[in-house]
């Protein structure tokens, strides 16, 4: 039988084991399954039931099916590189992951789109195309490991976001599991805007809550002819932001726009892609235009214009692909550059309105001193996603409970000014609470009852997104005993 | 008994230095995972999670269930050495990690607890024994070894055992094995057993110490006289120290940390009276260049350790920084270009040994995709992990270039496994060490001058 080889005799073990084919495709044990206790966000920990590894849409299904009928909690996992906690077994889970569905299926360069399997990891797509002068433009900074699939269920952002937008706007068809067990497809063909309620939009950055992803149909886009990139550096950050705005309001749409604040720069350069930022400014910016050949040189001299206006300190301008490739690997590690500096970090994810930043700084400067925190910002400052980094150590006890704090209260300040709690890493189970900074009782429990029309049994990565309702004490709660682990 | 009253009983060398359920002295190094924030950037780099795509079998879960069993969330045992020792110790995650974490360090001192806490037994143990402390170490058994492979290849023998079938009765992967050893040479340290400088070729403008190697020097003697060569021709005096030993590399991949510092202090005191060390084998060079990391907890040999670090360099990287002869012979070859994990990622030398061949008239380099991933050799992960090795393999060899004529690189270890999947996978590629292609083509150009003179 199909289970050979496995060492248990939970009968729910043997039956999945069997569904995917065998031991080498089920985790069960408990030195196994700790590497499973949490994804990119370390701050919840939960050991799941097990994890296997299906090889196609119909083991997902027959999986799904087999929890569904037996009650078992399970949930959907890629690369775990998620940073609010979205695959973390809260509830001893069955994790299925979907790593091994990893094939490019088709390429359709007239009709310029892709198809892909969940577990394909973005930058592949954009690496498998670009021969043919073709890329994928969602491009997270953890692109060279973060599957599609994930991208998908956390409508992952990126750098280039600001002129070409989030991983929703090329989603072009999903092939997806329902909790049921039932496989659907939505967007047939790759064709868009069906007639009726926009079900490709709800699916997009559901966080894993209505379906499981088994096929993505994804829009690519022509290589831009051309392409340049500039460094600013500033010794105020008002100076930095205000140039921000003033390129925008110049009607200039930067492919990228970026900003990093002295503590991020110390991270960087300390880390392993160092470029020599000077380590007394308060503020870099990298500015990326590309598009028609025709006009770059233009916008670019207009926003070196711009950048001397704000008293920039120096402002230089990449003279190759590679100098170009050095300054975005600074830039793209620069969350996992925080280790260089600090044992631990708990990045915020908020959105604000972009002329607000200094004033924002401010706020979160002090909410760094008064949590005696570091608190770094790194920065997509053309479309206002602010990215705190709060720096910890969380074997000092109480330190994590007190990052925790600190990064609610920077959401906090997010929404005050009129912005938003998540910009592209999404909710899971750290921001659930913060939820309330944005939304009423009824408006949450509005969008709760969508979840049930797809998981009316909650069976599906349960916990993550929304926080319970009256359950706000118990939470906090859940969080401190978490932080104290 | 437990795990924790069986060490007590044997009472460890320093229990005072144990660490969670880490129970002997020179544990994994804490402030070596503290640098790892969990991001995953390493995922994508490491051939092992490639192939199984399991968390544990990458570089972050590793780091992670290292710092697990410290924490005391885990125990020294067969579920948690599997992971740990199917690493390849590539050192690729190195090259990937923001934060520059030091996997391959956690996973050696790792290594060193289980082997501590769970001896080889068996057939393992003793086979493990017999190549790590009986032949490696060594030098005139492994000659023995090599005189034998030699009367082995050229008796006959290698063809009667091949003709009879008698060949079936070893395992697959060392039957593959068997078909692309080398044909054995003299080795170059009984070769200059009687000179111990070897004088530059006109002006000395350096003195080198040469780590002749275990492996190489037997199999590969040839490389090592073609480093010479090339060393003499550039006004280096070669020495060839004849109390050096083995670098330690496999042992320290395998836990036997003990052995790994007996030869770290052999070589380190072999090698005291000049200024460099050339080796023409990367993991070796890569091993090193880090013996500090064995002697954590012994000041005095930790500071004499670093300083002989400093002076270990890989040849590619030498005749880079101190200036060669440009090469007149000519060499009309197709080729590519494989990046050794310890010279690419170990050592960050990629760039110097491409343009030794650049620098090569007639040579026509042609890119290898993924050309820094590993091949699957990784010391002799090859003969202990043969499955995996072979899975890594066929990935490699699906990026060699089909219409190149050579492959080069700079590791033994690499130049038998590329031999390996060449034969395996119906190629026709040629596997030469960088420096032999250097050396060929400075013979040739002095063959031309002869010919003109005459």
């Amino acid at each position: 039988m199909a289970a050979k080889g496995i060492k248990s005799n939970d009968k729910h073990i043997l039956n999945l084991a069997a569904i995917v084919g065998g031991e080498r495709s089920i985790l069960y044990q408990k030195e196994d399954l700790v590497a499973y206790d949490c994804d990119g966000f370390t701050l919840h920990k939960h050991l799941p039931k097990a994890v296997v590894f299906p090889k196609n849409a119909q083991e997902v299904a027959r999986l799904v099916k087999y929890c569904s009928d037996n009650h078992l909690p399970f949930l959907a996992r890629g690369a775990g590189t998620g940073l609010s906690g979205g695959a973390i077994p809260l509830n001893g889970e069955v994790i299925i992951s979907l790593v091994r569905m990893k094939r490019l299926l088709n390429v359709d360069l007239e009709n310029r789109r892709a198809v892909v399997e969940p577990g394909f990891v973005n930058l592949k797509l954009t690496n498998s195309i670009s021969d043919k002068g073709y890329y994928y433009a969602p491009d997270p900074s953890s692109q060279y490991c973060c599957t599609i699939g994930g991208n998908v269920a956390e409508n992952a952002g990126g750098a280039h976001c600001l002129k070409y937008g989030v991983t929703t706007n090329h989603i072009l068809g999903l092939e997806v599991v329902l909790p049921n067990g039932e496989i659907i497809e939505i967007g047939k063909n790759g064709i868009p805007d069906s007639p009726g309620y926009d079900l490709l939009g709800l699916l997009t950055g559901s966080e894993g809550t209505l379906g499981i992803v088994t096929k993505i149909t994804v829009r690519i886009l022509k290589n831009p002819e051309a392409k340049q990139t500039v460094l600013a550096y500033f010794d105020k950050v008002s100076d930095g932001s205000q140039a921000v705005s003033d390129i925008v309001s110049a009607g200039i749409v930067p492919a990228a726009l970026e900003m990093m604040d002295k503590i991020a720069i110390e991270g960087v350069e300390a880390a392993a892609f160092p470029v020599g930022h000077p380590r007394d400014i308060e503020a870099v910016l990298l500015i990326e235009v590309d598009g028609i050949s025709a006009g770059i040189e233009e916008q670019i001299n207009q926003i070196l214009e711009v950048c001397k206006k704000r008293n920039v300190r120096e402002v230089k301008v990449a003279q190759d692909e590679q100098e170009r490739g050095r300054w975005w690997a600074n830039r793209k590690t620069g969350f996992g550059a925080m280790g260089a500096i600090s044992p631990d970090y708990l990045v915020q994810d908020g959105v604000i309105p972009r002329s607000r930043l200094p004033e924002v700084l401010e706020r979160i400067n002090k909410i760094s001193e008064d949590y005696g925190l570091r608190i770094a910002n790194i920065f997509h400052a053309g479309d206002g996603n602010l990215h705190p980094l709060v720096l910890f150590d969380a074997r000092i006890p109480g330190e994590s409970e007190k990052a925790l704090k600190a990064g609610s209260a920077c959401l906090q300040v997010c929404a005050d000014v009129g912005g938003t709690i998540t910009g592209e890493h999404g909710v899971g189970i750290e921001k659930r609470e913060e939820m309330r900074f944005v939304f009423k009782d009824e408006e949450i429990i509005a969008q709760t009852n969508i979840r049930e029309v797809f998981n009316p049994d909650n069976l599906l990565n349960a916990g993550k997104l929304f926080p319970s309702p009256g359950r706000c004490v118990e939470i906090k709660t859940e969080m401190k005993a978490a932080a104290s682990r | 008994m437990s795990l924790k009253e069986m060490a007590l009983k044997q009472s460890p060398a320093c229990g005072s230095g144990s660490l969670g359920n880490y129970l002997w002295s020179d544990p994994p190094d804490e402030s070596k995972w503290a640098d790892c924030v969990h991001c995953g950037m390493c995922l994508e780099s490491c051939p092992t999670y490639e192939q199984t795509g399991m968390e544990q079998h990458s570089p972050r879960g590793r780091v992670y269930l290292i710092k697990s069993v410290a924490e005391g969330k885990l125990e020294v045992n067969e579920q948690f050495m599997d992971p740990v020792f199917a690493c390849l110790d590539c050192r690729a995650c190195t090259t990937a990690c923001p934060a520059d974490v030091d996997v391959g360090g956690l996973i050696e001192e790792a290594r060193g607890q289980i082997r501590q806490a769970m001896p080889l037994t068996g057939v393992k143990g003793a086979v493990n024994k017999f190549f790590l402390k009986g032949l490696f170490p060594n030098h005139n058994r492994l000659n023995a070894v090599g005189s034998l492979l030699k009367f082995y290849q050229k008796s006959g023998i290698q063809k009667v055992v091949h003709k009879t079938g008698l060949i079936n009765i070893m395992p697959q992967h060392l039957v593959d094995m068997e078909a692309i050893m080398p044909e054995v040479k003299e080795p170059v340290r009984k070769k200059y057993k009687h000179e111990p400088v070897i004088k530059a070729k006109g002006e000395t403008k350096n003195e080198v110490g040469f780590l002749t190697g275990c492996v190489m020097d037997v199999m590969f003697s040839d490389i090592n006289q073609s480093t010479i060569n090339v060393l003499t021709r550039n006004g280096n005096d070669v020495v060839i120290p004849q109390n050096q030993t083995c670098c330690g590399a496999l042992h320290i991949h395998a836990g036997d940390r003990e052995t790994g510092r007996k030869l770290a202090k052999q070589n380190i005191e072999a090698f005291q009276d000049v200024e460099t060390v050339v080796v023409n084998a990367a993991g070796c060079g890569c091993m090193m260049q880090e013996y500090a990391e064995l002697f954590r907890e012994d000041p005095e040999w930790r500071e004499k350790a670093e300083a002989f670090s400093a002076k270990v360099e890989d040849i590619s990287k030498y005749l880079h920084d101190t200036g060669y002869e440009k090469p007149k012979g000519e060499i009309n070859t197709r080729i590519t270009y494989h990046d050794a994990c310890h010279l690419a990622h170990g050592q960050g030398i990629r760039q110097q040994p491409r343009d030794l061949l650049l620098d090569i008239p007639g040579v026509d380099m042609v890119h290898m995709p993924n050309a820094d991933r590993c091949c699957g050799s990784a010391g002799i992960y090859n003969i202990t992990n043969p499955e995996m090795a072979g899975a890594v393999l066929e990935s490699k060899m699906e990026n060699v270039p089909d219409d190149v004529e050579m492959i080069s690189m700079g590791n033994p270890g690499c130049m038998l496994q590329m031999a390996m999947g060449v034969k395996k996978y119906g190629r026709n590629q040629k596997i030469v060490h960088t420096i032999q292609l250097l050396d060929w083509a400075y013979q040739k150009g002095e063959a031309a001058v002869n010919k003109e003179g005459k």
